[in-house]
């Protein structure tokens, strides 16, 4: 294998800050070509799990031919992507039967095949076609080079594959980011086929973001790694102990932090921070709000380290010595999740109401805050474009908090991309130390019990403060902003 | 122990815009309870208030029963919806094929030879690797009907239990019922929901009829002038019935009147483990109306989605649809422009809060839910058939917090709007009442005579045939 340099680490300062700076909403009037530019093109998709099937549905119900390549075992063994593929009635076949015929190939696997996967395809790929990315890693931290001739793009939907197909169904679409690979633009029409690509899947009825590949995979790294997976692990086992610690009972401990991310995540999707604090009654509010201050102060320096790591390439280098080395750390902390004693622990049958959530669960709702503003905040100030940062924080953490009401811990890991996996861990270690002395000042009234309130009197000055500082961080102002490109059509009359 | 049920002067709220009123109602343990009434009286409401859904406000309910076992169409939506909950793909990125009908079956029996004696009855046989989202209409009817009967609970509530089953099923059911209520001890008790009166079965002892929210009378099933009184208000006749215009500014393509709207060839839908149908040949000349029929699982919704292009393998078959040779550049939105459509999977999947006025307009976009800002025409347009429908009042309401039967009403409006060339109705009475029933059938009848729309039409009732209607397909 060739010796690959990590791209980033290959511009100027002047590009780079520029790519990462990369992330403009796009109007829908520049849409108004739909899915034309690739009419009459063989689309060809790689891999046909929940993405690569809901999109090729959608592709092909815009009028696009599409048809899917698998992997010689999958197709001879009639595996569940073959099935998925034929019983939807798309033409399935070799790498060799269909990647040479291609215009446009959408690599869909997951991330960690990029590597092996692109190098198959692209010697099959014919002379000015195109290849399409839905992760940058690859090409970012992996500084794979396509050849010269191809034109690279990254057409990336920001919901799961089966809301792709639902919203597309309805008439609608999910919000999507795009990006041309400025390497790899040889004739200028990398624009025109994403713009047709994210037509063809309904994303631009929901808004479609002009990004770039680095944009992305910096902005995805920082949030994956820090807010997404290591803030609610971190918080997972810290609030699971402390309520073992103070006598709550184990299973229902265990069942208000699987189900609690979930829920109090739920509002946050709907409204922002500002929602899901405004769930608490009000000193619980003013309560999570102290608590959350409290966590960024201590929290900040490991942000700025992990963001650090991801924009000199530190991150990427350790985990693909990793990779190279049969992911001998990775499994090793996936196994020392699988024993922890939230992961252990059965969850009880009884019920646990929806506002039970929030109000015995002040210290997760403050974690959720601090965390989603801490990834935002150094994102921002590292350059990335409010709207990346938005999405890469605040928009994706009630996917993964929907993983651990599923999976808990160890499930969730499994499932999530390697990245964020090991993102995860480097995390989660550094910051179960950190908190350790905040931690021991907790009581059961934050988090298992609730504060028992009698009065919910406060003090009204110190009410206006807080509000105004939850409801005045730019989080939430370009939150409402995006938030409101989906939702303003959907109620538009 | 099935105990006396009482309601004394209960009032159950269940959302915002629906309570029940003033509720009293003494249910014995020997009589069996039919609760009938309009679209959105709250016949569901009550039936559900049995097994203790809604909240009391006022009065007093005495005697519910423990352990019971519902079916209706909110069962059915509840199980679809945990299906959904359980459909990792999109953590696993793997594609989910759904809990199989025998786990279904099994979770809830207790009476394995009564569950074995189902499948023979209702051919499930072949239907138990199934996933449940995979089965038509009526096949999760009958699961949904097996799993309730063989947890033999104290109680059975059977919210429309024959709705959606084929003509040979709905006898088999009504004595497999009959059956349980002669067996012996442990004979559980049961209150059935109909909106049709000719379904109402023997063995029930008495009748609920329910306006408003309110039981406005109850009577013994074998009063006959008491049941004749209610034939009579429900068939208050709608004269001159005349269909609101059609959105003058909203042309279309002009098709070539010398194709057939639809053309398929030698169509077959298979899957793995199952052939739906093979070698299907259907043309559907401009104002040939159709009838399609078949038992439940013989393929008439897939055969349908082929035509509007829900089916996926639509692009494996050789279809022709208002000019398109399928598979040929020609969008989804480019076919179901031509379209109006209703089908039960179509009221599945519109789960939306938007305004009774916007689901209207929404047929005009074919889209579920409205993403484009109408026209003051539309606009004018929805109210008139809101104005039909006699749900004027409520234009504003929230769609989803209308009953079943109201909101396919309200589906069929939308599918008729446009007045498309091709309207599909898919068993569209499933849900109503005898009133909208007849409104809907004249509705049919009345399209069937102009000609700018061809009809297809499928029901398994023979008492709602549509005269101007002569062709008929039948799937096997």
């Amino acid at each position: 294998m060739p010796t690959r340099t990590n791209y980033f680490n290959t511009l100027t300062l002047r590009e780079q800050l520029a790519q990462l700076g990369k992330c403009d909403f796009m109007h829908q009037s520049e849409f108004s070509d739909g899915a034309n530019y690739l009419k009459g093109k063989k689309l060809v998709i790689i891999g046909c799990g929940s993405q690569g099937l809901n999109q090729g549905l959608n592709l092909r119900d815009s009028g696009l031919d599409v048809s899917y390549t698998l992997r010689a075992a999958a197709i001879s063994e009639k595996r569940q992507s073959w099935k998925n593929a034929t019983e939807n009635g798309f033409t399935v076949g070799s790498y060799e039967e269909l990647i040479p015929d291609a215009d446009l190939v959408l690599n869909l696997t997951p991330d960690k095949q990029h590597s092996s996967v692109v190098g198959q395809v692209v010697p099959l790929m014919k002379q000015n076609s195109c290849l399409s990315y839905s992760h940058g890693f690859n090409i970012v931290e992996e500084g794979m080079e396509i050849r010269e001739d191809i034109t690279v793009i990254m057409v990336a939907p920001k919901c799961p594959g089966t809301e792709v197909r639902e919203e597309y169904k309805r008439g609608f679409g999910v919000p999507t980011l795009i990006a041309i690979h400025e390497n790899n633009d040889p004739r200028g029409e990398g624009l025109a086929i994403a713009k047709a690509y994210a037509a063809g899947t309904g994303g631009h009825k929901a808004g479609v973001l002009m990004s770039s590949f680095i944009a992305e995979v910096k902005s995805d790294l920082m949030g994956e790694q820090t807010i997404l997976c290591g803030m609610l692990q971190t918080g997972s086992l810290l609030c699971f102990d402390k309520m073992i610690e103070k006598g709550v009972e184990k299973s229902y401990a265990a069942k208000l932090i699987q189900y609690g991310w979930e829920t109090v995540t739920e509002a946050l999707k709907h409204g922002g921070v500002t929602n899901m604090m405004d769930r608490l009654a009000n000193p619980a509010k003013i309560k999570a709000f102290d608590l959350a201050e409290e966590m960024k102060d201590i929290m900040r320096p490991l942000y700025l380290k992990h963001m650090d790591d991801i924009m000199t390439g530190d991150f990427s280098a350790g985990m693909m010595e990793d990779w190279a080395n049969d992911d001998d750390k990775l499994l090793g902390w996936r196994k020392e999740t699988g024993e922890t004693n939230f992961e252990t622990t059965e969850v009880t049958a009884d019920e646990i109401s929806e506002q039970e959530y929030f109000d015995h669960g002040i210290l997760m709702v403050a974690m959720v805050k601090a965390g989603v503003e801490l990834a935002y905040e150094t994102m921002t100030s590292a350059g990335i474009k409010e709207e990346s940062a938005y999405y890469e924080s605040l928009h994706e953490t009630p996917l993964i908090a929907n993983t651990i009401a599923r999976k808990k811990l160890y499930e969730m890991n499994s499932t999530i991309s390697d990245t964020a996996e090991y993102g995860c861990y480097l995390y989660n270690h550094a910051c179960l130390p950190l908190l350790a002395d905040f931690m021991t000042g907790i009581e059961a009234d934050v988090i298992g019990r609730g504060m028992g309130l009698n009065d919910d009197g406060v003090d009204n000055q110190r009410l206006i403060e807080v509000n105004a500082s939850i409801r005045d961080h730019s989080v939430e102002a370009i939150g409402q902003e995006l938030r409101g490109y989906m939702s303003a059509m959907k109620k538009i009359v | 122990m099935v105990r006396n049920i009482q309601f004394n002067h209960a009032t159950v709220r269940f959302n915002e815009s629906f309570s029940l009123k003033d509720i009293s109602w003494n249910i014995q343990p020997d009589e069996v309870w039919a609760i009938t009434g309009l679209n959105g009286s709250g016949k569901s409401a009550l039936a559900a208030a049995l097994w203790g859904q809604g909240e009391l406000y006022n009065g007093k309910i005495d005697g519910l029963p423990d352990q019971f076992a519902v079916v209706s169409l909110e069962a059915q939506a509840a199980l679809i919806e945990r299906e959904r909950e359980r459909d990792d793909s999109d953590i696993t990125d793997e594609v989910n094929k759904g809990t199989p009908v025998r786990e279904l079956l099994d979770e809830l029996s207790v009476d394995p030879e009564l569950l074995a004696k189902l499948i023979e009855v209702f051919h499930l046989e072949p239907l138990l690797d199934r996933g449940f989202r995979k089965l038509s209409t009526g096949e999760s009817r009958k699961v949904l009907i097996s799993r309730a009967l063989s947890s033999r609970p104290d109680f059975l509530i059977l919210d429309e239990p024959f709705e959606g089953l084929d003509r040979q099923t709905v006898p088999l059911v009504r004595e497999i019922l009959a059956d349980i209520l002669v067996a012996g001890p442990g004979v559980p008790g049961m209150v059935l929901v109909f909106n049709r009166f000719d379904e109402i079965p023997d063995f029930v002892t008495h009748i609920a009829f329910m306006v408003d929210g309110r039981i406005e009378h109850q009577f013994s099933a074998d009063d006959s002038d008491a049941l004749r009184g209610l034939e009579q208000i429900l068939h208050i006749n709608r004269q001159d019935l005349k269909l609101p215009v059609a959105d003058a500014n909203d042309r279309l393509p002009e098709l070539d009147g010398s194709d057939p709207l639809v053309r398929i060839s030698a169509a077959t839908i298979k899957y793995e483990d199952n052939i739906v149908f093979e070698n299907i040949d259907w043309c559907i000349k401009p104002g040939e109306h159709w009838q399609l029929t078949g038992p439940n699982g013989s393929g008439k919704t897939c055969l349908l989605n082929l035509i509007t292009g829900d089916h996926p393998q639509c692009y494996s078959n050789d279809i022709f649809v208002f000019g398109f040779q399928r598979g040929n550049g020609e969008s989804i939105w480019d076919i179901k422009q031509h379209i109006g459509y209703v089908s039960t999977a179509l009221q599945w999947e519109y789960r939306v809060s938007i305004s009774l006025r916007n689901v209207i307009i929404s047929g005009f976009y074919d889209s579920i839910g409205l993403y484009s800002k109408a026209t003051d025409t539309q606009k004018t347009i929805a109210d008139e058939w809101l104005h039909l429908l006699g749900l004027e009042s409520s234009a504003d309401r929230a769609f989803n917090q209308l009953s079943y039967g109201d909101q396919r009403l309200l589906l069929i409006a939308r599918a008729m709007v446009k007045h498309p060339q091709l309207l599909i109705l898919d068993e569209p009475c499933l849900g109503l009442d005898d009133l909208n029933r007849r409104l809907v059938l004249a509705l049919i009848e009345k399209i069937c005579t102009g000609k700018e729309t061809t009809v297809i039409y499928v029901n398994h009732h023979a008492e709602d045939k549509i005269d101007g209607i002569r062709r008929s397909l039948k799937l096997q």
